[in-house]
C-alpha cells in the first residue's frame, strides 16, 4: 500500500491502473469499474459546507453583547461583559474572546445571523439538537437529517449502485455519524478522528484484515461486504495520506476543533469530491462559572476558523468553502445563581467565507426585564438552512425542508 | 452457496415445514440453527444442542414467564411518576420552578433509559435468554416504538414486556395487547383518536404494517377502523382505559363487515383477512432467513397451517426453527448479523461480559446503526445489506479493536469507574480479552489454530477461503511474537466479512 492515490482523480489517471493495491486476489469489481471509468463526472469548483456545532447550546447573549442595553446588566449582574469587548456597531460588540473571529468580521468575511431559533422552542439538549439536525419544527419528529435529505435528492450514487463515487459525499470527525447526515437511501459517508497516528496500513493487526479481504468471495452478501470493506479501506489510506503530507498555510493551535478543521482543510485542499464536512465543539453547556469555561471555548472558536479561513485563503480554496456554526439553543437571559446560565432559546450563528456577504444580518433580540422570561427568536434557523442550500449549495430547499423559508442574505 | 435456493420444483411444498429429519442434525445444521435462533455457535453450545433435538432446544429457549428484571429504581418511578407529574401540574405554580422539575423528570426518564438498555444488552447476551430475546428485538421490529418519541421508560419497558410474553400467546391476542400499551398508546397517537376527530395513525400501521402489509386494504377500511379504536386513552400516566364517552358507538364497515365493532373486533375481523395468514410469516423470513423472495407457495402453505392453529406464536417458532426449508442449505451462512447480534454474539463468542460502560455500549450500538429502542421510523429497521455502509462497517471494526484493547481504569470518567465497579461487585468482570487468555492456545499448530478458529467464528461458506490466509498470518506458534499473531488473526476475522456474516 505505498503508493495510494490521493483523489479519485489521480486514482483514476495514474499509470499504476489497479496495480496500486497490493492486493493479490481479484480486483473488486468496484475498482476494476472505476478505473474502466475514464470519464469521471466534469471536475468543476463545487461549493463545499462545513459544519461547526457547538454541543451544548452556546450563550448568545455573551457571544454578541448588547452592551449598551441597561437590561442586560441587570439581567446579568456578574456574569454581563463589559471590557475589552470588539464592537460590531454601536450597540453591539463580540465577546473579547473572539478577537480572531472580530478580524474576519472587519474583513468583511464573517457574517453574523442574529437571534436565530424556532417557535415553541424545546430546552432539552437531545431533542433540541435533533430540530436542529433534522430541520423540523418543534412538534415534528424526523429522522432524516436535513442534510441527509439533500444528499437524497441532490447527490447520487451510493457505493454500492455507482462504483466510481470513490469519494465519500461527506465527512464527519468523530466516531458517531451526525443526525444531520442521516438519509433514507444510502450515501458514502466517511468519519475521521481529529487527531492520532497514522499507523493503519504499517500496523500488522491492519495488515492481517486486509490479507484476509482478499479473500475470494464470489457472490452473496460476502461479497457486498468485502465491497463496501475495501471502498472503505481505500478512503481511510487515502484520507490518511492525505492528511499526513498536508502543509498547512498557517499554524492551527492544539485545540481538538482546530486539529480536526486542519484535516478539513487538507481534504478540500486535495479535491476530494466531499461537498459537506462536519466538525464538533462540545462544552457549551456553562451551567456553572460560565465566565472562565465560554471564555476558554469561544478562544478555541475564534482561533480555529480564523485559521481555517486562512489557510483556505493561502491554499485559494477560500471562494470554495462556507463555514458555518449552530448551536442547539441559546441560554436564558438571566444568570443563574452559580455564575452560568440555563438552557434558553435563540441566539446568534456565525457564517464564514470569502464569498460572504458579511456585517450583522436580522434582528436583534428583544431584551426583556422579567428575570423569568426567554428570548423570542426573530430568524428561524431553517431560514438559514434555505440559503445555505439554495443559494451555495444549489439545491431546493422547499424540497428538502418541506417549505419555503425565508432567505437570510448571507450569500 | 452454490446451492440454489429452493422452489417447489426441486424442494417439495409439502415436506418444507415438517421438521428435519433426526439424521440431520449434525454440527452444520446445529452451528445454523444457533445463530439464527440466537446469536453465536460455540463449541460448547453446538455439542450441548446435538445432545438434544431442535424442538427440545426450542421449548427449553421459550419459557413462558421469562421477566427481564426490573431495577429498583424503575419500579420507583414508575410507582411514583403519575404523582409527580400530577403535582407539577396542580400544585406547583411557579413557571421556573414547573420547568425545572419537569427537566429533573426529563433527565431521570434518559438516565433509567439507558440503564434499561444495559440490563437488557446484559439479560440477552446470556445464552439461555438469547433465543427468546432475538424474538422480541424480531417483534420490536413489527410493533416499533421510538423511544424519542415515547420517552418514558416504564413504558418502553412494559411494552417490551408485553413482547417478551406474547411469544407464547397467539398473535391476535398480542395485537390486542400492544394496543393497549401506552408506549403504544403514545406512539401511534390513539389517544388523540377521538369519535369527533379520528386519528388514523394506528390504525393504518396495525393494517400495514403489524397484520396485513400494503396493499391489502383500503382507505375506508382505515378510516371506519379508526373510529372502532377511539377512547383508548391512559391515566395516571401509564395505565390504559377506555374513555367510552369519545369512543365512537355508531357503526362501522371494515373489509365488508359491518356492526358496532370497538377495538378487539377490528382485530379479530383483520384477523379472518387471507392476507393476515402470510404477512407476519413474510417478516419472520426477513428477519431470520434471507432477505432474497421466498416462494409464495412455502409462505402460503405455512400461512394455512398457522392459521389453522389459531395464529398461535409457540406453534409458529416450533414449526419454522426445526423446518427442513429453514435448514436448506442456500439460507445458510449468507446472511448479514444486525448490530445487536454482531455484538452480543462477539461477548459469547469471547466469552465476554457486557461492558459495564454505558456510553461506549450505547454510542457503539447507535454508530452501527441500531439504536436501542430507536429504529429510524415506524417501519423499524431494514435488515440485511441496509445494515452495511462505509461508517457502520468502521464502527463494527472499531467495536473488535475495542474488545482486543487494554483497560485504562485510570483514563475512565467517573461514570465509568463507578459502572466498573458496581459490575465488579455484581460478579462481572471479562469485559476484554486478555493476553493471557490468548496464550492458551499457543501450543496448537498454525494449521489446527486456523482450522479452530474459522470452525468457530464463521460459517462453512467462507471457511476454505480463509484457512490459508489465517495459517500464514499465525504463522510458527512457537516463534517470538506468537501472541501477537495470534491476536491479529482474531482479531482480523472477526472484522472479516464472514464473520459478519451467520
Amino acid at each position: 500500500m505505498q503508493n495510494l492515490p490521493l483523489t479519485r482523480r489521480e486514482f483514476i489517471r495514474g499509470t499504476g491502473g489497479l496495480g496500486f493495491l497490493a492486493f493479490s486476489g481479484v480486483a473488486p469489481a468496484f475498482l476494476a469499474r472505476s478505473a474502466m471509468a475514464q470519464t469521471p463526472a466534469p471536475e468543476r469548483d463545487r461549493t463545499i459546507l462545513v459544519i461547526i456545532q457547538l454541543a451544548g447550546g452556546n450563550d448568545g447573549l455573551n457571544t454578541v453583547i448588547p452592551f449598551t442595553d441597561d437590561r442586560y446588566y441587570n439581567l446579568r449582574p456578574t456574569i454581563g461583559l463589559k471590557n475589552n469587548l470588539l464592537n460590531l456597531n454601536d450597540d453591539l460588540a463580540l465577546h473579547p474572546a473572539c478577537k480572531p473571529l472580530h478580524e474576519l468580521y472587519g474583513d468583511g468575511k464573517l457574517s453574523i445571523v442574529q437571534n436565530v431559533g424556532y417557535p415553541n422552542p424545546n430546552r432539552s439538549h437531545f431533542r433540541s439538537t435533533e430540530i436542529w439536525e433534522t430541520g423540523s419544527d418543534s412538534e415534528t419528529y424526523r429522522r432524516e437529517g436535513w442534510l441527509g435529505r439533500y444528499f437524497d435528492n441532490d447527490c447520487t450514487g451510493s457505493p454500492k449502485e455507482d462504483g466510481t463515487d470513490a469519494d465519500p459525499t461527506a465527512i464527519h470527525v468523530g466516531d458517531m455519524i451526525p443526525q444531520s447526515y442521516l438519509s433514507a437511501n444510502s450515501h458514502s459517508l466517511f468519519g475521521m478522528k481529529h487527531s492520532g497516528r497514522f499507523d493503519r496500513g504499517t500496523d500488522p493487526a491492519d495488515l492481517a484484515y486486509e490479507k484476509l479481504l482478499q479473500a475470494d468471495h464470489i457472490e452473496g452478501n460476502a461479497s457486498y461486504l468485502q465491497h463496501t470493506m475495501m471502498n472503505t479501506l481505500v478512503t481511510e489510506r487515502r484520507v490518511e495520506k492525505i492528511i499526513a503530507k498536508y502543509k498547512p498555510q498557517t499554524s492551527y493551535p492544539g485545540s481538538k476543533l482546530a486539529q480536526s478543521l486542519k484535516r478539513v482543510a487538507a481534504l478540500i485542499h486535495a479535491d476530494m469530491e466531499t461537498r459537506v464536512y462536519f466538525v464538533s465543539q462540545g462544552g457549551y453547556d456553562t451551567h456553572a462559572n460560565q465566565l472562565k469555561n465560554q471564555e476558554r471555548l469561544l478562544t478555541e472558536l475564534s482561533a480555529g476558523m480564523n485559521a481555517f479561513q486562512k489557510d483556505l485563503d493561502a491554499h485559494k480554496k477560500d471562494e470554495q468553502v462556507l463555514t458555518m456554526t449552530f448551536s442547539e439553543f441559546g441560554r436564558r437571559p438571566a444568570e443563574n445563581g452559580s455564575g452560568g446560565t440555563d438552557h434558553g432559546t435563540a441566539a446568534p450563528l456565525f457564517v464564514m467565507g470569502s464569498k460572504v456577504n458579511g456585517g450583522l444580518l436580522g434582528e436583534s433580540p428583544e431584551l426583556v426585564t422579567d428575570v423569568k422570561k426567554d428570548l423570542e427568536y426573530s430568524t428561524d434557523f431553517r431560514g438559514v438552512y434555505s440559503s445555505v442550500l439554495d443559494k451555495w449549495l444549489e439545491a431546493d430547499s422547499s424540497k428538502i425542508l418541506g417549505e419555503k423559508f425565508e432567505h437570510v442574505p448571507f450569500v | 452457496m452454490s446451492t440454489a435456493p429452493p422452489t417447489p420444483g426441486t424442494f417439495s411444498v409439502e415436506d418444507a415445514w415438517k421438521p428435519l429429519p433426526g439424521g440431520f442434525w449434525q454440527i452444520e445444521t446445529a452451528q445454523h440453527f444457533l445463530r439464527r435462533v440466537g446469536f453465536s455457535a460455540t463449541p460448547e453450545a453446538v455439542e450441548a444442542a446435538l445432545r438434544t433435538s431442535p424442538k427440545a432446544y426450542l421449548a427449553k429457549a421459550f419459557t413462558p414467564g421469562a421477566v427481564l428484571p426490573e431495577s429498583e429504581k424503575l419500579k420507583e418511578f414508575t410507582a411514583t411518576i403519575a404523582e409527580r407529574q400530577r403535582h407539577i401540574y396542580k400544585e406547583v405554580e411557579d413557571e421556573e420552578e414547573k420547568r425545572k422539575l419537569r427537566r429533573e423528570i426529563q433527565q431521570e426518564e434518559n438516565k433509567l433509559f439507558r440503564s434499561f438498555a444495559m440490563d437488557w444488552f446484559y439479560y440477552a447476551r446470556q445464552p439461555e435468554n438469547s433465543a427468546h430475546e432475538k424474538f422480541v428485538v424480531f417483534l420490536q421490529d413489527v410493533f416499533v416504538v421510538e423511544q424519542v418519541k415515547v420517552k418514558d421508560p416504564a413504558q418502553l419497558y412494559s411494552m417490551q414486556q408485553t413482547l417478551r410474553d406474547g411469544a407464547h400467546l397467539n398473535y391476535p391476542e398480542l395485537c390486542k395487547n400492544v394496543s393497549r400499551q401506552p408506549a403504544m398508546v403514545r406512539y401511534l397517537d390513539l389517544a388523540q383518536n377521538t369519535a369527533k376527530k379520528p386519528n388514523e395513525n394506528f390504525a393504518r400501521e396495525l393494517f400495514e404494517l403489524f397484520t396485513l402489509g400494503e396493499g391489502n386494504y383500503t382507505e375506508d377500511d382505515i378510516k371506519e377502523a379508526a373510529r372502532a379504536f377511539t377512547g383508548y386513552r391512559l391515566k395516571n400516566r401509564n395505565e390504559f382505559f377506555l374513555a367510552k364517552k369519545i369512543h365512537d358507538k355508531t357503526k362501522k364497515t371494515v373489509f365488508g363487515e359491518t356492526g358496532n365493532w370497538d377495538g378487539d373486533d377490528i382485530i379479530d375481523i383483520t384477523f379472518r383477512q387471507p392476507a393476515a395468514k402470510t404477512y407476519l410469516i413474510r417478516e419472520l423470513i426477513k428477519f431470520y432467513l434471507t432477505e432474497e423472495t421466498v416462494d409464495e407457495a412455502y409462505i402460503e402453505a405455512l400461512g394455512e397451517q398457522w392459521a389453522d392453529h389459531g395464529y398461535s406464536l409457540s406453534y409458529l417458532v416450533e414449526t419454522f426453527f426445526q423446518s427442513r426449508l429453514f435448514f436448506h442449505p442456500s439460507f445458510r451462512g449468507n446472511m448479514v448479523k444486525s448490530p445487536i447480534h454482531f455484538y452480543l454474539g462477539l461477548c459469547q463468542d469471547l466469552r465476554l461480559d457486557v461492558a459495564p460502560f454505558q456510553g461506549r455500549v450505547i454510542r457503539s450500538m447507535a454508530t452501527m446503526g441500531q439504536s436501542f429502542n430507536n429504529p429510524p421510523n415506524v417501519r423499524g429497521w431494514l435488515y440485511g445489506e441496509h445494515w452495511i455502509n462505509s461508517t457502520t462497517i468502521s464502527a463494527r471494526r472499531q467495536l473488535v479493536d475495542y474488545l482486543f484493547a487494554t483497560l485504562n481504569e485510570k483514563k475512565l470518567n467517573g461514570n465509568d469507574q463507578r459502572d466498573l465497579e458496581a459490575a465488579r461487585k455484581a460478579g462481572r468482570g471479562n469485559f476484554l480479552v486478555t493476553n493471557e487468555r490468548l496464550k492458551q492456545v499457543l501450543g496448537t499448530s498454525p494449521d489446527d489454530l486456523a482450522e479452530h478458529f474459522t470452525t468457530y467464528f464463521i460459517t462453512a461458506p467462507s471457511r476454505a477461503t480463509y484457512l490459508e490466509t489465517l495459517q500464514s498470518i499465525i504463522g510458527d506458534t512457537q516463534a517470538e511474537g506468537a501472541n501477537k499473531r495470534v491476536r491479529y488473526a482474531i482479531i482480523a476475522l472477526l472484522q472479516s466479512p464472514a464473520y459478519n456474516l451467520c
